[in-house]
């Protein structure tokens, strides 16, 4: 299976002070391969966003080399196959995310007639349909995260990357996001996400990566190692294996 | 309850007290204004710095502060001082170099600053930058012309002036015959008379119009009085002696007053004057 | 270029229905009200006050909605974390600054011809109120003057990309970008006023070449203002037009291009 996502040694610092600075991804290296859910956990201040941003070309890495598809990250074409939510995401206050929808939808290369008729299914599915013409300033933090999704899925993307997709969602939200990963699975997608919450990531992916610090510390298939431990304690574990959080 | 009555009575009280105090503060404004006389002027050229893209603007805001000034003074009655013309000649000059196709402030300029101020020589520095640029416009010729013929006494110029006139779009055909007869040098109440009823004919001021038309009617009872004693020289073969021998010989009924209220009469050269103020223009330099 | 005209429209979108154009809209119809009024305080030139003070409406709503939203439109992606939805699509990043760029244009393309045509209005009226034989007035030289505006506003536009480029700081893009504004107004007039006859005599050298760098670095917006000549109704060559035209046309290039090479190696944490 091929590789569709892949990290080679990336380290990412930032100058904070003077003489300072600071490692948020030391020496990362990873390889996602197509079809898989590949979840990325950590504690805050990890890295994962910091990887998912080098990923989408909104930083550089230091040293080292993202790829997506074989292709260098900073190659602005292969992100027509890369659909990406956010942490907190923000859109433009005065549209409607059918304008939103239409402007993803060209920029990602899409003809107009598939932009209508995959927006109509999107808002369909994320329950917003009925609220299409209303401007995101009206929107509840719940609204956005489903606008958010609509955009990321609008292209129809082979990748997609979620940053902390349950943020904002009740039970029944994140039961859909759920259910909707589920879904992008079986149609033959990758999913790469991040979260903080044990249970989603046992529930849909496949691997998992923790990420303590900057380093990947472990990863795991999620089916073998239950056996004797929890995830949640096999989280702690390398936690503090790493020695504890450093801000 | 309480605390909006109190709050009620806090507004009414300072609204009351607010009609009292701006009564008073206008009061003080204008006795500090009458003191403050005019205002800020740039020379030309930080001037067109400062007014970056809005020279025309600027332009227009210089000179309808001078005119409003002028008129202000013209309302109390007041006359100007001889800094005060300068500022508005100042103002006129600024503005015109901001926008040097403003006829505004030359026309204000021309009438104005000769005939008031009797500043001729500013108030044609002005005509002349609007004679470089105003090129289409007879009327800025003309009124030098006039100015050069009448109070400068310089016909050879004027004459000029009028050719220019002549040249340009929309004059008549006066502006050559009236060329033509001052560079005779003589018969020159006759030459202001044509002069000012053309400028009459252009003027819609009403107080312009009056002070012209009295100074019109001046000129022809001078004329009338000229040609009375050149009849009285062909026909004696010298120079009367006083304006009564005009009316002893019966070549003139009465002699007419001068509506500048001065009285005419011969001078020491025997040449028809009169003792108002209107003759000592007339001649000036 | 099809994604820079996205990033484009959506750009024109967000700004055109923002409340502060609204505001700028009424102080223009405001203005225009007023010169109906002013000019009738004036004796003879009355068309021409009118023209200076429409056009100069025109102008000053334009550069208010640069200053005031353009800015805010650049600003506001980066504060507001908007460009993630923008960026993250396969769009370079210079594909997303001349979209920008190309969004402030419309911006002003329709501030600037809705204002131009309604100035047009205290035009006639005071054309009909008076209008003396010696004036001038053609209504081609006023409307090249008012694309003329537009002009100035898409160098403006292109000024506040450059800074926007350079720095995510709203206030320190609309400072450089203001400044940039008036030293453009004002190169022409001091450069003739260090070259003029007694000035010329005691100034320093120094001065003189720096006034003279900044002649060429800085756009010389004085070329692009014809409101004199609509006032009067003076003549605008052809040969004038097209120089000014390809002014406008290579210096927009030039600080547009210099703004992407700046922003390429811009992060957005």
């Amino acid at each position: 299976m091929m590789t569709v996502v892949a990290f080679e040694n990336v380290t990412k610092d930032y100058r904070t002070g003077f003489r300072k600075k600071k490692t948020a991804l030391k020496d990362f290296s990873l390889a996602v391969k197509e079809g898989e859910v590949f979840g990325f956990l950590g504690p805050n201040g990890a890295g994962k966003s910091t990887s998912i941003k080098i990923l989408l070309n909104l930083i550089f890495p230091t040293s080292g080399v993202a790829e997506i598809l074989g292709t260098s990250a900073g190659n602005a074409e292969v992100r027509r196959f890369v659909g990406y939510l956010p942490e907190n995401p923000y859109f433009y206050d005065y549209l409607n995310p059918m304008e939103l929808l239409q402007f993803a939808g060209k920029t990602s290369g899409m003809l107009a007639g598939d932009i209508r008729e995959r927006t109509e299914n999107l808002l369909q599915t994320v329950g917003l349909w009925k609220e299409r013409k209303r401007p995101i300033r009206n929107y509840s933090k719940g609204m956005v995260q489903r606008t958010g999704l609509a955009l990321a899925l609008i292209h129809n993307p082979k990748i997609v990357i979620l940053d902390e997709p349950m943020t904002g969602l009740d039970p029944i939200g994140r039961r859909q996001v759920i259910d909707l990963i589920l879904k992008l699975k079986s149609e033959g997608k990758t999913i790469f996400f991040s979260s903080h919450i044990l249970e989603d990531i046992e529930r849909v992916c496949d691997r998992i990566g923790i990420l303590v610090n900057g380093s990947l510390v472990r990863t795991l298939t999620v089916a073998s190692e239950h056996l004797d431990k929890s995830l949640e304690d096999v989280f702690i574990e390398e936690v503090e294996k790493a020695g504890g959080i450093q801000q | 309850m309480r605390a909006l009555l109190i709050a009620i009575l806090v507004l009414a009280l300072a609204l009351a007290a607010n009609a009292v105090a701006i009564t008073k503060v206008s009061r003080e404004r204008d006795a500090l204004k009458k003191e403050e006389g005019t205002g800020l002027l740039f020379p030309s050229s930080i001037a067109k710095i400062i007014a970056l893209e809005f020279k025309g603007l600027v332009a227009d805001a210089l000179f309808s502060r001078a005119q409003t000034f002028y008129g202000g003074k013209l309302m109390r009655k007041e006359d100007l001082s001889e800094e005060e013309w300068s500022w508005i000649y100042k103002s006129a000059d600024t503005a015109t170099d901001l926008d040097p196709y403003f006829l505004d402030p030359y026309y204000f300029g021309a009438v104005n600053l000769a005939w008031e101020a009797n500043r001729v020589k500013e108030a044609n520095t002005l005509l002349e930058k609007a004679l470089r640029y105003r090129t289409w416009d007879w009327t800025i010729p003309f009124y030098l012309g006039f100015n050069h013929f009448y109070f400068l006494q310089d016909n050879e110029k004027a004459s000029e002036y009028l050719m220019e006139a002549s040249r340009r779009p929309g004059s008549s055909s006066l502006m050559v015959d009236l060329a033509v007869k001052l560079s005779y040098k003589v018969k020159r109440t006759e030459n202001a008379i044509i002069f000012l009823e053309n400028i009459l004919k252009r003027t819609d001021d009403e107080k312009l119009r009056r002070e012209y038309e009295t100074r019109i009617l001046a000129l022809k009872r001078l004329l009338y009085l000229e040609n009375g004693v050149a009849f009285y020289r062909e026909k004696f073969g010298k120079k009367p002696k006083g304006l009564e021998e005009l009316i002893q010989r019966k070549i003139i009924n009465e002699i007419p007053a001068d509506p500048y209220g001065g009285a005419f009469h011969l001078d020491a050269q025997g040449r028809v004057s009169s003792t108002s103020n209107f003759m000592t223009i007339y001649t000036h330099k | 270029m099809m994604r820079a005209w996205a990033v484009a429209l959506i750009t024109f979108k967000e700004g055109i229905k923002n409340r502060v154009i609204f505001g700028i809209f009424i102080i223009a119809l405001l203005l225009f009200a007023a010169t109906t009024l002013i000019t009738t305080l004036f004796m003879r030139d009355i068309v021409k006050v009118a023209v200076d003070l429409s056009l100069s409406t025109v102008s000053f709503a334009g550069l208010l909605t640069l200053f005031f939203v353009g800015v805010n439109l650049f600003s506001k992606d980066i504060d507001k974390r908007t460009i993630y939805m923008v960026i993250s699509r396969p769009i370079s990043r210079s594909q997303y600054l001349v979209g920008k760029f190309l969004g402030l244009l419309l911006l002003a393309l329709t501030v600037g011809f809705l204002l131009g045509a309604l100035s047009a209005l205290p035009v006639i009226m005071s054309k009909r109120f008076y209008y003396y034989t010696e004036a001038r007035f053609a209504w081609d030289v006023f409307f090249i003057a008012v694309v003329y505006i537009f002009i100035k506003l898409a160098i403006v536009s292109s000024i506040i990309t450059f800074f926007a480029s350079l720095t995510s700081n709203s206030f320190m893009t609309l400072v450089l970008a203001m400044v940039t504004y008036l030293i453009g107004e004002s190169t022409e007039g001091v450069r003739s006023l260090l070259t003029s006859g007694i000035e010329a005599q005691t100034v320093s050298p120094l001065l003189s070449s720096l006034v003279n760098i900044a002649y060429y670095v800085f756009p010389n917006m004085s070329a692009f203002d014809l409101k004199t000549q609509a006032a009067h109704g003076l003549p605008v060559s052809l040969a004038y037009m097209s120089w000014t035209a390809l002014y406008a046309l290579v210096y927009i290039t030039a600080v547009v291009a210099a703004g992407t090479l700046f922003f390429r190696r811009r992060e957005f944490p």
